[in-house]
């Protein structure tokens, strides 16, 4: 029987048959790893493999419009760990160097075990020498880790234009989110001011390399001998229209106080000074921002993070006169000769405005010159409200001014519209806007319209998207960019700007104005004082100006939040600033003793010396 | 001449032979050539020519001269077995090594070539009766000779191949239907039982089946399917009692998965490798997974990871393709052979190979557990490939005199 079996065809075949069976499988099985899933595993094998060592660019430079430089790299401490190599019982001998709690660093560790063993990951930023010699001494015992230089911020110069520049920080969560897969978790990012507008010139592109590594994650060489390597590109530089002496007498003469300045230059909108006060250093930022300092300045009631020169929103006061003024004239409502007999007060209805002094009879020029609140109570009410607005607008209020940093407040000038919004249709009387003839009531600006505003004024009419910047440099290519600005014109007519622009000379040049403390040697100014009734204490003081009158290379508004009269603190910081860029520097007190400019007040020195200290 | 070569000289099985020697020693030369194991495909290269010089030597003896001395040189192989116990050294945690000239021998291997010989020739007396149960004790004793020896050193893949090996030829010798179920039937029945309980009684169902399908004594089936339902439940207590860590052991062995940095990251690497050829490969010296030896030891038991990933499906598939060339061809010869030992000898070398490929393959693309045999004439080895070179020049020498009885 068995006999019949041995080497039967049927047996032959059923061998055969297992033997395609199994090869079958073998090769479907095959099919299935390299191609159906062949990208999968390919990508596993590139991580496996290769180890990606990202090279930071340099983050470009910043210097003002006189080439000198604001904003530089050092470079900083930065300690690495590679989970791979880091033995974990050494965990509380880490925190004790780096002076962290174990939980932080057990913490890190465990999120860079799951983006990859092999990657380096950053334990701690900036560390200081004796951490870094602590580490040094400590290497034998502390495998894995390692002390990498990576550049930081680096502000050397005498403005700290805190709030224009901005800081950069690690990247937040929120952050990583929004600004897309170029970053990843440890970057730093430009998150406040240029530094984060102009992120994406500064950065520059990070570059790649690729290592080879075997299968304990030792490094074997370049990848392809780097063929495949991408050069970092370093950052693009920023040539602002600032002037650092500017900037930072502007800074200096507002310590102490809450305030701003803005100067730009009218020929082509360039800002020259943007600076507000109270201020933080930004050095603070650039490596690590212990929690301590962050908290101390947001907890701070004087707001040191907040941009009061783009983000305030207070009513400008008589500074807003012109405005008045010119839709009056435009409108034909009156002429240069309409006049007012001021007698120190306005009854409207039931209610009294009041004025400074008795003005007595007063026409267009003289009501700016010496700021007779009269005289714009009853243009108000002739003018009307919506005309009015129309100007306003038209001078840039209301709106963005679309500068070059992200913190900007549209402000707010009312319409018709805007108050049957708020207050119902016909639940709202013309009383209302006697007030806003001068500036006072439900009207915000920033500090940065009312420059802009001045430089409308100083160019009649012709003017320039403000900006910070103004040419950006490539270092690899050698090339620069000049910014592209808008630019626009108000039609006015030629007299109207005359008269409202011989006001503003008065304010300043003539006795009998209200901004005599603007005064500059040699140079003849034009400007108009502001003081700004609020509720919460004295006056803010304003000062809006420019000069020289006749070919004007500085259009400056200045804001002191509560000290008083705008004469007292605002005119002179602005005629100081603008001294300081139109001579290079302060001539005054060289020239007093030779020959005194006849009409310099007493009282407006003791103030300079108050807003400088 | 001419006539002489084509009647007797089997071109199949030489030319399929030594291309699979040329593509094991690039892929030998692609995992070493800048490692400290470089020397190593020297070697392979003279253990090429010595095999080369062994598989000629074994095609021209005449069959009956082997026939006669087979049981001699089974004998004398597993007293070389025995020595190595008593004086080999160890190797990767087994021992199995002949040290000589420094040049390792690994008995094991020969002794593979000897149980063939030794079965052929026991099987092929015309006095053995596949029906009766005293003869197949016997032929059991035969191949349970280099077992026990084997899994004295403790080399358990290798005893595995063994018995894998021995079910075919069993099979080819006449053994009855019934007889190969009982064989296999415990062994599936007691992996099903340590995957789950739902596994073990599908297993049990089948196995009750083919026993009822192919029963030859309505009793003696009976009996068996209770065996096998007793190794099945034995099986499952057993597991269930042994400490957490063996049970891990055990799980990793069937599922290399489980524990991906240890048992198992050979397995996970060596997938990544071949999957991440793709379709026509890295290219020849560019496979990252093995330049970069993220698999340990890949010239042995993984080698087929290095065509995998270099020339992609398309080499693995020629691979593949060539042993399936042996094989098939193999059973032919074993199938046309009028003589029963050279008949037997084919179908012991077409199972062995086969045992080999699947396992070995199999072990590389996950689909079988780790077990530490070579893959024949890839993976480094002198013994291993001489001893292949062996068993080919006998299916060659089986060719020659497949005519004569």
């Amino acid at each position: 029987m068995t006999t019949e079996e041995f080497g039967s065809a049927q047996r032959k075949n059923i061998l055969l048959t297992v033997i395609g069976l199994g090869l079958a499988v073998l090769v479907g099985r095959l099919y299935q790893l390299q191609y159906v899933y062949r990208d999968e595993y390919g990508k596993k094998s590139e991580e496996n493999s290769i180890r990606t060592v990202v090279k930071e660019p340099v983050r470009g430079y910043v210097y003002d419009r006189n080439g000198e430089l604001i904003v530089d790299n050092r470079p900083s401490y930065i300690v690495m760990l590679t989970p791979i190599d880091f033995d974990m019982r050494n965990v509380p001998l880490l925190a004790k160097i780096l002076q962290m709690d174990e939980e932080s660093i057990k913490d890190k560790i465990k999120k860079a075990r799951q983006f990859s063993l092999f990657n380096p990951t950053r334990i701690k930023r900036d560390i200081d020498f004796a951490t870094l010699s602590a580490l040094e001494e400590n290497k034998g015992l502390l495998p894995g880790i390692e002390v990498q230089v990576e550049s930081k911020r680096y502000y050397g110069s005498p403005a700290r234009a805190s709030h224009m520049l901005g800081y950069v920080k690690e990247i937040s969560d929120w952050q990583l989110e929004k600004l897309g897969e170029y970053y990843q978790p440890g970057d730093v990012v430009g998150s406040s001011g240029l530094e984060a507008n102009y992120e994406k010139y500064l950065r520059g592109e990070k570059g790649y390399e690729f290592i080879s590594q075997n299968s304990k994650g030792q490094v074997i060489g370049n990848f392809n001998n780097g063929k495949y390597d991408i050069a970092p590109k370093d950052g693009l530089d920023l040539h602002l229209a600032i002037d650092v002496n500017v900037q930072a007498l502007a800074e200096s003469l507002l310590t102490g106080y809450r305030g701003a300045v803005v100067a730009i230059d009218p020929t082509n909108g360039g800002v020259i000074a943007l600076a507000s006060e109270p201020d933080y250093d930004l050095s603070d930022f650039s490596g690590v921002t212990p929690p301590d300092v962050w908290n101390k300045l947001n907890d701070d009631e004087n707001k040191p993070l907040f941009n009061r020169a783009t983000l305030t929103r207070y009513p400008p006061g008589s500074t807003f006169k012109m405005i008045l003024a010119i839709a009056a004239l435009e409108n034909k409502v009156i002429d240069e000769n309409w006049r007012v007999q001021c007698r120190g007060y306005f009854v409207y209805g039931r209610k009294i405005f009041k004025d400074e002094h008795v003005h007595g009879s007063t026409n267009v020029v003289e009501a700016i010159q010496r700021s007779c609140n009269v005289f714009f109570y009853q243009l108000m009410l002739k003018v009307g409200l919506d005309p009015w607005n129309e100007y306003a607008r038209e001078f840039g209020f209301g709106q963005p001014t679309k500068i070059d940093i992200l913190e900007e407040n549209a402000g707010l000038v009312p319409s018709t519209e805007y108050y049957n919004r708020v207050y119902g249709k016909g639940k709202w009387t013309q009383g209302y806007l006697v007030s806003l003839g001068i500036g006072q009531g439900e009207i915000g600006v920033t500090p940065l319209q009312m420059a802009n505003y001045a430089a409308m004024l100083a160019n009649k009419g012709h003017y320039f998207q403000p900006h910070i910047v103004q040419t950006i440099y490539n270092p690899s290519t050698h090339t620069t960019d000049t910014v592209a600005v808008e630019h626009h014109d108000i039609h006015i007519s030629e007299r109207t700007w005359q008269l409202v622009r011989e006001g503003m000379r008065r304010v300043v040049m003539e006795p009998g104005g209200t901004g005599g403390a603007a005064r500059i040697p040699g140079i003849v100014v034009a400007g108009k004082t502001g003081t700004a009734e609020n509720p919460h204490g004295k006056a803010h003081s304003w000062f809006i100006g420019f000069a020289p009158f006749d070919n004007p290379k500085i259009a400056i508004c200045v804001l002191v939040e509560n000290v008083g009269y705008g004469d007292s603190y605002a005119a002179p910081i602005a005629s100081l600033c603008m001294e300081k860029y139109l001579y290079g520097e302060i001539i005054r007190y060289q020239k007093v003793p030779e020959q005194p400019p006849k009409e310099q007040l007493p009282e407006e020195r003791h103030t300079t010396t108050t807003a400088s200290r | 001449m001419n006539t002489f070569f084509k009647e007797y000289f089997d071109r199949t099985t030489f030319f399929a032979c030594l291309a699979l020697i040329g593509i094991g020693l690039l892929s030998i030369y692609s995992a070493t050539f800048d490692t400290n194991a470089a020397i190593n495909f020297h070697k392979q290269v003279t253990w090429a020519a010595i095999g080369f010089i062994l598989m000629v030597a074994t095609m021209l003896v005449p069959l009956r001269v082997i026939h006669r001395s087979s049981m001699v040189i089974f004998a004398i192989s597993l007293f070389g077995l025995a020595a190595v116990l008593a004086v080999g050294h160890r190797a990767y945690g087994s021992l199995s090594w002949f040290g000589f000239g420094g040049m390792g021998g690994q008995p094991s291997e020969f002794v593979k070539v000897t149980t063939i010989l030794a079965l052929a020739s026991f099987f092929s007396r015309s006095d053995t009766n596949m029906g009766s149960i005293k003869d197949v004790a016997k032929a059991f004793g035969i191949i349970m000779l280099p077992i026990a020896l084997i899994m004295m050193q403790p080399d358990l893949g290798t005893s595995l191949t063994f018995l894998a090996m021995f079910v075919p030829i069993l099979y080819w010798a006449g053994a009855s239907n019934f007889l190969i179920v009982a064989i296999i039937a415990p062994g599936v029945v007691a992996l099903a039982a340590i995957i789950g309980t739902t596994t073990f009684l599908i297993a049990l169902v089948c196995v009750g089946a083919a026993l009822y399908f192919f029963r030859e004594d309505r009793f003696f089936s009976a009996v068996m399917f209770g065996v096998n339902a007793m190794v099945g439940i034995f099986v499952q207590v057993v597991y269930e009692k042994l400490p957490l860590y063996q049970q891990k052991r055990i799980a990793t062995f069937i599922d290399p998965n489980n524990d991906p940095l240890g048992a198992g990251y050979n397995v996970i690497q060596a997938k990544v490798a071949i999957g991440s050829g793709g379709f026509l490969g890295k290219g020849y010296l560019q496979g990252t997974q093995t330049q970069l030896n993220f698999i340990p030891k890949q010239w042995t038991d993984f080698i087929f990871c290095v065509p995998g990933e270099e020339f992609g499906f398309l080499g693995a598939v020629i691979v593949l393709g060539l042993f399936a060339v042996i094989l098939i061809h193999g059973v032919r010869v074993g199938y046309i052979a009028k003589n029963r030992f050279g008949s037997i000898i084919a179908i012991g070398i077409v199972s062995l190979f086969a045992v080999h490929v699947f396992v070995n393959v199999g072990m590389s693309v996950g689909l079988m557990p780790v077990i530490g045999i070579p893959l024949p004439f890839l993976s480094y080895g002198g013994s291993s490939l001489c001893s292949y070179m062996i068993m080919m020049g006998l299916l060659m020498n089986v060719y020659a005199h497949r005519k004569e009885y």
